[in-house]
């Protein structure tokens, strides 16, 4: 292959010119002599020469400010002119020293600060780069590296705020970046070094449901050497599974292939299991919650260090779709599976499975991810065990028991009023094998398996008849049977099969419960109710509370072996805090002043967090840790005697008037 | 004639709006670019006296962003800072400033389009209502002097300290007080401390006879009386000369509550 | 005996399954066989669905994981042999020389800028260039040098020595050699990720063969903004930027006749993240993307196809496709089918979703630990259902693509899993981390 003939990572931008990043090649390269002793020329890099070994300095009341604005390659450089703003840096007061780094967060980015925190003997740091929300621990990390106190740190978000938000306009996001900066440096120039808290870690946790997430992610927690309490709002452990007859690569039948997991948790002796059990109240913080669990009307109080929540998902009820809860034999997925799982199928020959019944832009806007492998799955199950098509205990009309899910009372209350009308499952035994056609608007056998068992179910002849939310396809009934009329998109026409039964594949929906649950976690969901993690990509099983985890179709659609690992990947990230047995607090908290204070109690009664109480003195203290920092009590007091530190008054206004003042 | 830029200010909490700012900047959700931000632990943390502070100094637009009632990551600080926009709110009516200045949306961290959005709308507003007038106006920055002085009084911040208490868990005698009845004390506070400090605000630039403040403040004499009484027991006003029979009053700076 | 756990790949999985064991007080050896740890996490230009830059979010983890105290990096490193039981493996692991100094190289790149050897950048997937000397990328961790022996003119000639010459660090070694080192570890996760698959044979595609088809990760490295076009898209054929794009999915994968039968489980939502970045680069460009089924199944990811179409007026056809060529302009031809009726559309550029691969050396790795492979080349799970990340092997586990295809949140996981999975078995052989 040809290389390009363009120096890498070079661009018309401007601004693409670092003069500290040496990665860059220069326009030409020079044959190299061999054997001269010609030294190379000098070039002033900041890796080059290793500063004398000063620890940064604070004892002087010099305020000494160092900023580091960052290109983010083009992220930032592409759209905020990164030179001009190092040149204005370094006219602010109390900046001895400005530069741009390509990438402040990569290695070399993180060199650079670290010398300079040296070399120059800043004693305040500022990074305009990316979000404090994830790049704020790495920078104060290295700040503490050269021996500056990590919350002498200050940040200014000119990426995700600034350059990423204001594409079109250079000039206008470079004077933006100017003043997020300047706003940063005010700030900068009032931290004072802060001290954080040791925390002792209670090296137990409370795994909230007991499915195949939670039982994995509790027993690996418990064989890391920590006990498990372990919730299960039902009477039996196992979850979302009890419903299902089989599982995809499973020879035995779903119950039996669980068995082994729930039969490990209830005699793991460092597992407590709770049946019949919720969680009515949860208090604390990583490392110390308080937590109450119910049962059958009585409560007790554990003392966990971390929490999973694991509380699974239940099937969408189709209200309203293809003549469900109208027609007998319309059923959904999990309901066919009970059928099949209590041998009380009916006797069946054509089948038609519909998919992404309520999902994917109907009532649901997502792809529930599972449900084509399960239908598949179904599908080669009839296909299998139905070749004679005699159904099982004399067939006849579908009756779901289910027990499971709490949807259940409403489906009885469904066939209670359609058993008294309409005709049973068609009667006759009918030649020839089973007939399943899957109407579908993507086929989504995603991975190295379920790919296969869509090849397989196609070599069986299981049709697959693609829809499209334009044209949905229509059940009625005729006759005895289910008429399925649907747009042919080959044949451009309208056709109509006729079925013995419809399976509905709906999606996987967050239980009703889950938003209490949210609410006493205080965790958040998502816009589809799932649970919210704390990064989609790098945190998908942390929630950005310390300290809780999520796993399972908790978190959103899941298959078994995914919800597998995501509970053993909890087990693990719980485990962390536990192992080391301390968490470092954060010192952002709330500092009463005893002089002013003049023991009101306003702060006691607004704390959210009991962290606050009455000392002998009459006076307010704050317990640190306790203490979460959000300031409410500071902007409350009465007598202003509390200041929230890293965040105090003179620090906001300071960050304010700086924006207004528009001069340094 | 050069655009007008306005001066917006933007206080998020770092849990949901601020996050929900970073997920506009990495869906690029484009929005105007006057507004500055500055990041908040919990939208509870933003003192009345800062947004008064910051639009005496010339700010043209203030958002505050928290996260969904319900949602707040530190339990209930949003509940709090609904109340005190209320305050805020009711202040700036006194102040006669444009309400439209003040903002307070609930945004979440997966608002990313509404947060563009809502600046975006934040932003024309202000542009709409022009540069603001603090600065050419003194009787405005007299008025807003008076609002920062509102919201550093006792009671103020006693009656904000106490009001989902008193609403929810009842008074010092357990007794719950209707949502009525407590706007009602509110509306009363903001009023007679507002009105009090524009006194003050007005003697601490020229000392002045109760006439003269019952004219500026615009209420009757007898009233400006009592509020100078009550001003002079917390020794808060002085008597700075006396012209005549005419006493002139003068702010002291070293009073207190 | 040992409470050590070895990690084999530094892709997100294992860089993941290091973070873990190490906070938790466990010692990690990481073993990368290439200069620098990253994997495919850091060749991406952006992560689907939130078009997150992905070196961004990777950087701090690399950065993290190479700082640990718990951690040993070992880059340019391979195992070579495997030896004794869970608790207790003796793992030889061949350091190969980088002739490079790792603790005195600053990564300044002096040397690099004078090293007159020029060959193509594998991390650029060859579209960009680098020297004999070479930092593999502009964030690799370790940021260290290394030489490229094969291709370096001291090595072949002994001449030039112009590196040598240059550090002034002294950091540039001719002598050194490769060394073999026996580790003792409890544990061993396995986490090597993938290959690409070369869609040269497969004709029907014009890879190769039509300068304007690119590969996935071609075009990925193009659109990065420290890609070898520093962010542009450039046709191989005249260097213009294109302006109408197709990207053709399941290029070599679900096809049983090419040998990847299995759905690589990303392409459809990176081909989506691709056409809107592009339509981010240049407004005007028009995408389409050719799709046997739309597999869009992860959090959030059907809403962002659906923002595709709608914001970013990217266009999905659901047929098989195959390129020509318009010998006039290089214009790629997509010939595919509507209904039944063949249709061809010209484009300026291809983009192939090809076949993500098991790693070229998944077979000598599974012999030299003695686990099996699926039909399909990837490490098999002892139990497909509830033990993914174990193997058949006791001691050993498996994390992110190399066990199954997956998304990076899965790989992260994974990674967690594994973690999980590699303290309870050293704990469970007797000893406490």
């Amino acid at each position: 292959m040809e290389p390009e003939e363009q120096p890498p990572a070079a661009s018309e931008e401007p601004t693409e010119e670092v003069p500290e990043t040496p990665a860059q090649p220069e326009e030409k390269v020079p044959e190299a002599q061999p054997g001269t002793e010609e030294q190379p020329p000098e070039t002033p890099t900041e890796t080059e020469d290793q500063p004398p070994e000063t620890p940064a300095t604070l004892d002087s009341d010099e305020v000494r400010i160092g900023a580091f604005i960052c290109h983010c390659g083009t992220n930032i450089g592409g759209f905020v002119d990164v030179p001009a703003v190092v040149e204005y840096a370094k006219t602010l007061p109390n900046v001895v020293y400005a530069t741009d780094n390509l990438y402040s967060c990569a290695e070399d980015g993180l060199a650079s600060i670290r010398d300079a925190i040296k070399e120059h003997k800043l004693n305040r740091v500022i990074v305009a780069s990316c979000t404090p929300r994830t790049h704020a621990p790495l920078f104060q990390s290295v700040c503490e590296e050269a021996g500056l106190n990590k919350y002498l740190f200050e940040f200014a978000n000119i990426r995700e705020q600034c350059s990423w938000v204001h594409m079109k306009e250079k000039e206008e996001a470079t004077q933006k970046a100017k003043d997020l900066v300047r706003s940063a440096i005010s700030k900068a120039a009032l931290l004072v070094p802060q001290e954080e808290m040791r925390v002792d870690v209670v090296p137990r946790s409370l795994v909230i449901g007991g499915g195949v997430a939670g039982l994995s992610a509790a027993l690996s927690v418990a064989r890391q050497g920590f006990d498990v309490h372990l919730v299960e709002k039902e009477a039996e452990l196992g979850g979302f599974v009890r419903n299902l007859n089989s599982l995809s690569l499973a020879v035995k039948s779903a119950a039996e292939t669980i068995k082994p997991l729930i039969d490990d948790a209830m005699s793991h002796e460092n597992i407590t299991v709770h049946l019949n059990s919720q969680v009515e109240q949860v208090n604390g913080f990583i490392g110390n919650f308080d937590t109450t669990i119910v049962t059958d009307g009585s409560s007790k109080e554990v003392k966990v260090g971390t929490i999973i929540v694991a509380t699974g998902a239940l099937e969408y009820i189709p209200e309203g779709f293809y003549g469900y809860g109208m027609y007998d034999n319309v059923v959904t997925l999990t309901e066919f599976e009970i059928l099949a799982k209590n041998h009380k199928l009916p006797k069946i020959q054509n089948v038609a499975f519909i998919q992404c019944v309520g999902s994917k832009g109907q009532d649901k806007s997502y792809c529930s991810r599972i449900c084509c492998g399960v239908s598949i799955k179904n599908a080669l199950y009839i296909m299998e065990n139905y070749a004679d098509i005699v159904g099982e205990e004399g067939g006849g009309r579908v009756e779901v028991d289910v027990s499971v899910p709490e949807i259940s009372s409403r489906r009885r209350r469904r066939r209670r009023i359609t058993s008294a009308e309409g005709p049973g499952a068609p009667g006759g035994a009918p030649s020839g094998g089973p007939e399943i056609t899957i109407f579908n608007r993507d086929v989504v056998t995603y991975g190295a398996e379920h790919e296969i068992y869509y090849n397989k179910a196609r070599e069986k002849r299981i049709r697959f008849v693609r829809y499209s939310l334009e044209n949905l396809p229509k059940v009625k009934l005729e006759g005895e049977k289910l008429a399925v009329s649907y747009f042919h998109q080959t044949l451009k026409t309208d056709r109509k099969l006729l079925a013995d039964m419809v399976v509905l594949a709906t999606p996987l929906v967050a239980p009703p419960d889950a938003s209490e649950l949210s609410k006493k976690l205080k965790v958040p969901l998502g816009q589809d109710g799932f649970f919210l993690e704390a990064h989609m990509k790098l945190r998908p099983i942390d929630f950005a509370t310390d300290g809780i985890f999520v796993c399972g179709t908790a978190r959103g659609p899941a298959d078994i072996t995914e919800s597998v690992a995501q509970g053993l990947g909890c087990a693990s990230r719980a485990a962390i805090p536990m192992a080391r047995g301390f968490i470092q607090a954060e010192a952002i908290l709330a500092q009463v002043d005893p002089t002013i204070c003049t023991g009101c109690g306003t702060c006691v009664e607004n704390c959210p967090y009991g962290a606050i109480r009455m000392t002998d003195e009459g006076t307010a203290e704050v317990l640190a840790a306790a203490c979460k920092g959000c300031g409410c009590c500071g902007a409350t007091c009465p007598e202003k005697a509390i200041t929230m530190m890293n965040y105090t008054d003179e620090q906001l206004l300071a960050q304010g008037r700086s924006i207004l003042e528009g001069v340094p | 004639m050069t655009e007008f830029k306005p001066k917006i200010i933007g206080f998020l909490c770092n849990w949901c709006s601020y996050a929900g700012a970073d997920l506009a900047g990495v869906s690029r959700y484009q929005y105007p670019p006057d507004i500055r931000i500055i990041r908040v632990m919990c939208s509870a943390r933003i003192d009345p006296m800062i947004i008064f502070t910051l639009f005496k100094e010339g700010a043209d637009g203030i958002l505050v962003g928290g996260c969904h009632l319900g949602d707040c990551h530190y339990i209930s600080g949003n509940y709090h800072t609904e109340k005190r926009a209320y305050v805020i709110e009711k202040l700036i009516e006194k102040t006669g400033m444009e309400p439209e200045r003040f903002r307070l949306e609930w945004i979440s961290a997966s608002e990313g389009e509404r947060f563009s959005k809502v600046v975006g709308e934040f932003t024309e507003t202000i542009r709409g209502l022009g540069p603001s007038k603090v600065k050419e106006d003194p009787e405005l920055e007299t008025k807003i002097g008076a609002a920062v002085g509102t919201t550093l009084s006792f009671r103020i911040r006693a009656l904000l300290g106490h009001e989902i208490q008193m609403a929810e868990g009842g008074n010092v005698y357990g007794e719950k007080v209707a949502e009525e009845e407590l706007q009602k004390i509110v509306d009363q506070a903001v009023e007679v401390e507002f009105r009090r400090n524009h006194i003050l605000e007005i003697a601490s630039s020229k000392p002045s006879s109760a006439k003269e403040l019952s004219q500026v403040v615009g209420i009757p004499p007898d009233e400006v009386v009592n509020h100078i009484a009550t001003l002079r027991q917390k020794n808060l006003l002085g008597i700075d000369h006396i012209d005549g029979m005419t006493p002139f009053y003068v702010a002291l700076l070293a009073g207190g509550d | 005996m040992s409470t050590d756990v070895m990690v084999i790949g530094g892709g997100i999985a294992g860089i993941q399954a290091s973070l873990d064991i190490a906070d938790k007080g466990g010692h990690v050896i990481l073993v990368e066989k290439t200069p620098s740890i990253g994997g495919r996490m850091a060749q991406l230009d952006k992560t689907f669905p939130t078009n997150d830059c992905s070196i961004c979010i990777l950087a701090p983890k690399m950065a993290d994981c190479y700082s640990h105290p718990n951690i040993d990096v070992m880059t340019y490193s391979e195992v070579i042999g495997v030896e004794g039981d869970a608790g207790n493996f003796n793992v030889n692991v061949l350091k190969k020389a980088r002739y490079v100094d790792e603790t005195m190289c600053t990564g300044c790149e002096e040397c690099v800028v004078k090293c007159p050897v020029k060959l193509p950048n594998e991390f650029d997937q060859g579209l960009g260039e680098r020297k004999a000397i070479y930092m593999p990328f502009a964030q690799a961790v370790p940021r260290v040098v290394t030489i490229d022996k094969e291709n370096c003119i001291w090595f072949i000639k002994e001449k030039c020595g112009a590196c040598k010459i240059l550090c002034k660090r002294e950091a540039i070694d001719y002598d050194q050699k490769d060394e073999e080192v026996n580790i003792n570890v409890g544990s061993i996760i396995v986490a090597i990720g993938y290959d690409l698959w070369d869609p040269t044979p497969a004709s029907e595609y014009g890879y190769g063969k039509y300068p304007n088809v690119f590969t996935g990760m071609e075009y990925e490295r193009m659109i990065n903004a420290s890609g070898p076009t520093g962010g542009e898209m450039q046709r191989r054929s005249d260097g213009k930027r294109p302006h109408k794009l197709a990207f053709i999915q399941c290029v070599g994968s679900r096809n049983p006749q090419l040998g990847h039968a299995y759905c690589c489980s990303v392409c459809c939502m990176f081909s989506t993240k691709e056409a809107m970045l592009a339509r981010e680069h240049h407004e005007d460009i028009d995408s389409a993307i050719f799709y046997k089924d739309l597999r869009a199944f992860g959090k959030g990811f059907w809403e962002y196809v659906e923002r595709a179409k709608k914001d970013y007026g990217v266009r999905y056809i659901n047929s098989d496709a195959t390129v020509q060529e318009n010998p006039k302009n290089n214009n790629p031809i997509v010939v595919y089918d509507v209904a039944g009726r063949p249709e061809k559309e010209e484009f300026d550029m291809v983009v192939l979703a090809t076949t993500l691969i098991p790693r070229s050396d998944a077979v000598k790795v599974a012999e030299m630990i003695g686990i099996p492979l699926t039909q399909f080349g990837f490490f098999e799970s002892k139990d497909r259902i509830l033990g993914p990340v174990d193997t058949k092997r006791d001691g050993v586990f498996l994390a992110g693509y190399c066990r199954e295809p997956m998304d990076i949140p899965e790989s992260v996981a994974e990674g967690s899993a594994a973690a999980a999975r590699a303290v309870e078995t050293v704990l469970e052989k007797g000893v406490s981390v």
